[in-house]
């Protein structure tokens, strides 16, 4: 009898939950038939209020993952593809004949594919996350000292991780911009074959585009579907992982990488030498304007290849959740993207230089970066009650 | 008056078998716990991989064990495991108490209500006289319990009737009745809860109704499981209750399973027996099918003298009394007290705020002026600076062991600011700290701490 007794009440409430919903399943079925056919269609379905005008109706978590997938990380990716076919393409050309004509042809390819490479950071899921992708395309600064080693001793692998830092992007930086005092200096160490520079720089690439098509393939093989059915509100469901990757490269690879740490923020003095490509000096601040842009475009959800595309994303969602709030997150959270954009805007084009001529300024831009930090991480979480990653314990 | 009270204290009895199955089902529950724990790597990840612990006021002086920790889990299993077959009674049940709250005073990172409930009912029972009836203790000695005065059961009521009646007052107040939060947050996020996630999780009404119904629940819920035509039902709403927040708040974790076996104490001893016969039964077949020679649990010697301490009842009364002023100490603080948490704890105050935080520490040579922000990912774990961001005291302590490492590290005229921000109950994230006043200046103790900044809001209630 005390084992009915416990039983039942269980049962009788999932048996009322059951009765009472069976109506509004039936409602939400259909709707989600709707949306679902309209990101299908890929046409310019502008608006970004499909799902969620009527009442009845959840947001429509599983097209936003479809929109993140589909319009912004897989476009970004082969965008990024395409860039490092080329730079592979004036690269094999420039070793093989090394002119100030083919060099400056590299140089613009590089920088080509590291504007490319910023819309791709932030997704550090999956594959991209496992083979530590980022580190290897985009560490700095460049072990300069290992990078000379690498090349004089020729015995190297580019996959161990103490080799981490003498490849991607900043390492190319050193191999183009660094490894001579003037451009023709430069070439001649290019020019002498024995000295195995142009071997190296091509490895670096290569490995890049190997690295590159690993990570496409995993997401366009099995990935992409598991990813976008995993529509839960768990610490290992999709949304919040790579929300938690949006704000956690917010953080670190833009706020801290780009402009807080070569700015002494957590140091005792500057450290104008740690920039993003730093020994090409002037590029410093159009790879964060851009990666600003990919942040903005990420957060807002437009198609990479079609801005005026714009489908379901966090914005969306956290209005969605705030709906009953008159101070809108979303538009805050925008408002600090425009101030960011304007005081990056002001910066020198080298900030290495900014640094030194005056660092305040940089100063000032990582504390207007960090105000929307806060807005992310504090705000944002909270409204869309996504938990910070990994930290797992019981809650009361 | 004063014969009434030598009376219910010398003369009135109740079921040994009330507090058997208490002992029992509290036992088992712990000895779960424990293994729930292990298994989920949280003594790796809480106590042994953080550099750094954030401790309880008053109680700097408890280490850690590092990897030595494992051992007072395992002591602790083993005291929960006597405790529930009887062996020992006495001795494994304060050996249980002591380990199980050291463990929580190593870090108060990991405080959480029911690991306070745990700490106070083992401390309790150590009073009790559970031991005396249906147990291995019976076995040894050969005689058993029949009888135990009321108080002692009395007293276990008592205090899960506390639980829950300040946890229903403490819901009200303003965020919880009238804006429905924490609850609207939390609910509408859980959209991928089959059928009811994706409508009725996603409607402000049932985020009211969720509100009015918990705490009228919590306020009733003790009167009812008193009263004893209504005990039934309201052992009915306790599950129902219960499995509610375990299905929302799977993160939660024991919580829901001990309120439940607990509140069974309220039960005619009637069905105590019952279900220790049945307990009993299960027990005697499997000595048959281990072989082992048929165990005679109830033996039929009675023993007249019940054994417990002399100055039980009014040590418990004592402490019950501190149990229910504790939760008002906040009314002593100005201020929100769910924003600066002065006085928070300890008051049975469950799932009532959703907290987010963000702080940081600026580290400042106060006569050169130059300063860094320290990377807290250097100095705690995840969790820790998830909890840290937002409770005062531990940005206070923290501060300090900035200060003290940064001191080691040779460096001169250390002021350490913060840069805080943090959200509460849906509103927006304000800043949370003064950001002008040098922490180390500050020291923790009960008095009002005036460096936190006032919430920009009012929240009514009690």
């Amino acid at each position: 009898m005390k084992k009915y007794s416990l039983i039942t009440p269980i049962l009788a409430i999932f048996l009322a939950i059951q009765c009472s919903s069976e109506m509004e399943e039936d409602i939400q079925q259909v709707d989600n038939t709707t949306p679902a056919t309209s990101t299908d269609s890929d046409t310019d379905n502008s608006s970004s209020d499909n799902s969620q005008t009527d009442d009845t109706v959840s947001y429509n978590h599983k097209n936003m993952l479809i929109n993140w997938v589909d319009n912004i990380i897989l476009p970004s990716l082969d965008n990024f593809n395409s860039s490092l076919t080329v730079l592979k393409e004036s690269t094999e050309t420039f070793v093989n004949a090394p002119t100030s004509e083919t060099f400056s042809k590299v140089k613009e390819d590089w920088l080509a594919s590291f504007l490319k490479w910023q819309y791709v950071e932030m997704f550090d899921i999956g594959l991209a996350e496992e083979i530590y992708y980022k580190n290897r395309v985009n560490l700095y600064p460049a072990n300069v000292n290992k990078i000379e080693s690498n090349i004089s001793d020729q015995n190297y692998d580019l996959d161990e991780s103490v080799n981490f830092s003498s490849q991607g992007f900043n390492s190319i930086d050193y191999l183009l911009f660094g490894i001579g005092e003037n451009e023709e200096e430069i070439i001649l160490k290019y020019s002498n074959e024995n000295l195995n520079y142009g071997k190296y720089l091509t490895d670096v690439v290569e490995k890049m585009i190997s690295l590159t098509s690993d990570v496409r393939s995993s997401w366009n093989t099995e990935f992409r579907e598991s990813f976008i059915n995993s529509t839960d509100n768990t610490a290992t469901s999709s949304i919040n992982k790579l929300v938690n990757d949006f704000i956690f490269y917010f953080e670190k690879g833009y706020r801290a990488n780009k402009i807080g740490i070569p700015a002494g923020v957590f140091s005792d003095n500057p450290l104008p030498d740690r920039v993003e490509a730093y020994y090409g000096k002037n590029y410093s601040k159009i790879l964060a304007l851009e990666a600003t842009e990919a942040i903005d475009n990420f957060f807002n959800g437009r198609s990479i290849n079609n801005l005026e595309n714009t489908d379901l994303s966090i914005r969306d969602y956290l209005d969605y959740m705030e709906a009953e709030k008159e101070e809108k997150l979303s538009e805050k959270i925008n408002n600090q993207l425009i101030k960011i954009k304007d005081k990056l805007s002001e910066l020198n084009t080298n900030f290495s230089q900014q640094i030194t001529d005056e660092n305040l300024q940089m100063l000032i831009t990582y504390d207007v970066i960090q105000a929307n930090v806060v807005f992310l991480k504090v705000d944002m979480l909270q409204s869309l009650n996504i938990s910070v990653d990994y930290a797992d314990a019981d809650g009361d | 008056m004063g014969k009434r009270i030598s009376n219910y204290l010398n003369r009135k009895k109740s079921h040994a078998a009330t507090l058997a199955f208490f002992r029992i089902a509290f036992g088992s529950l712990m000895f779960f716990s424990v293994i729930r724990f292990w298994s989920k790597g949280w003594i790796e990840s809480l106590y042994i991989k953080p550099n750094f612990h954030f401790k309880y006021f008053g109680f700097e002086w408890v280490e850690d064990f590092g990897s030595y920790t494992y051992i007072l889990f395992i002591l602790c299993l083993i005291s929960s495991l006597f405790v529930t077959i009887g062996f020992k009674y006495r001795i494994s049940i304060i050996s249980f108490f002591i380990l199980f709250t050291y463990v929580e005073l190593i870090d108060k990172t990991t405080y959480l209500n029911h690991y306070y409930l745990t700490s106070c009912i083992s401390f309790i029972m150590c009073f009790l006289p559970a031991g005396g009836f249906f147990s291995v203790d019976n076995l040894i000695r050969g005689s058993k319990i029949e009888e135990v005065p009321s108080w002692a059961v009395d007293s276990l009521k008592f205090f899960i009737c506390i639980v829950y009646f300040y946890a229903g007052i403490a819901k009200i107040n303003s965020d919880w009745l009238l804006d429905a939060q924490p609850l609207s947050i939390w609910l509408k996020s859980k959209y991928d809860l089959p059928i009811i996630g994706q409508t009725l999780l996603q409607q402000k009404s049932i985020h009211y109704l969720a509100s009015w119904f918990g705490m009228i629940y919590d306020v009733c819920i003790p009167f009812l499981l008193l009263y004893s035509r209504t005990k039934y039902i309201a052992f009915f709403f306790v599950i129902i209750f219960h499995v509610l927040t375990k299905v929302f708040f799977p993160a939660i974790g024991m919580f829901p399973y001990i309120m439940i076996f607990g509140t069974v104490i309220f039960f005619d001893s009637k069905i105590h027996i019952i279900i220790l016969n049945r307990i009993e039964r299960i027990v005697k077949k499997l000595s048959v099918l281990l072989n082992i020679k048929s165990i005679e649990l109830v033996k039929k010697n009675y023993l007249n003298s019940i054994h417990y301490p002399r100055f039980a009842p009014l040590f418990l009364s004592i402490f019950l009394l501190i149990q229910v002023i504790i939760p008002f100490r906040y009314a002593l603080y100005p201020g929100e007290l769910f924003w600066n948490e002065q006085g928070y704890r300890f008051s049975w105050r469950v799932m009532l705020i959703e907290k987010r935080g963000d702080t940081r520490f600026k580290v400042k040579d106060s006569i050169s002026g130059k300063f860094f922000y320290v990377r807290n990912e250097n100095f705690l774990t995840p969790f820790q600076i998830k909890q840290m961001s937002f409770q005062p005291d531990f940005i206070l302590e923290y501060a300090h062991y900035l200060g003290e490492h940064f001191e080691e590290k040779g460096l001169k005229n250390i002021q350490v600011f913060t840069d805080s921000f943090v959200a509460l109950n849906g509103r927006s994230s304000q800043r949370f700290i003064n950001p002008n006043v040098d922490l180390l200046t500050k020291k923790e103790s009960f008095l009002n701490k005036d460096w936190i900044l006032p919430l920009n809001d009012e929240i009514n209630g009690l």
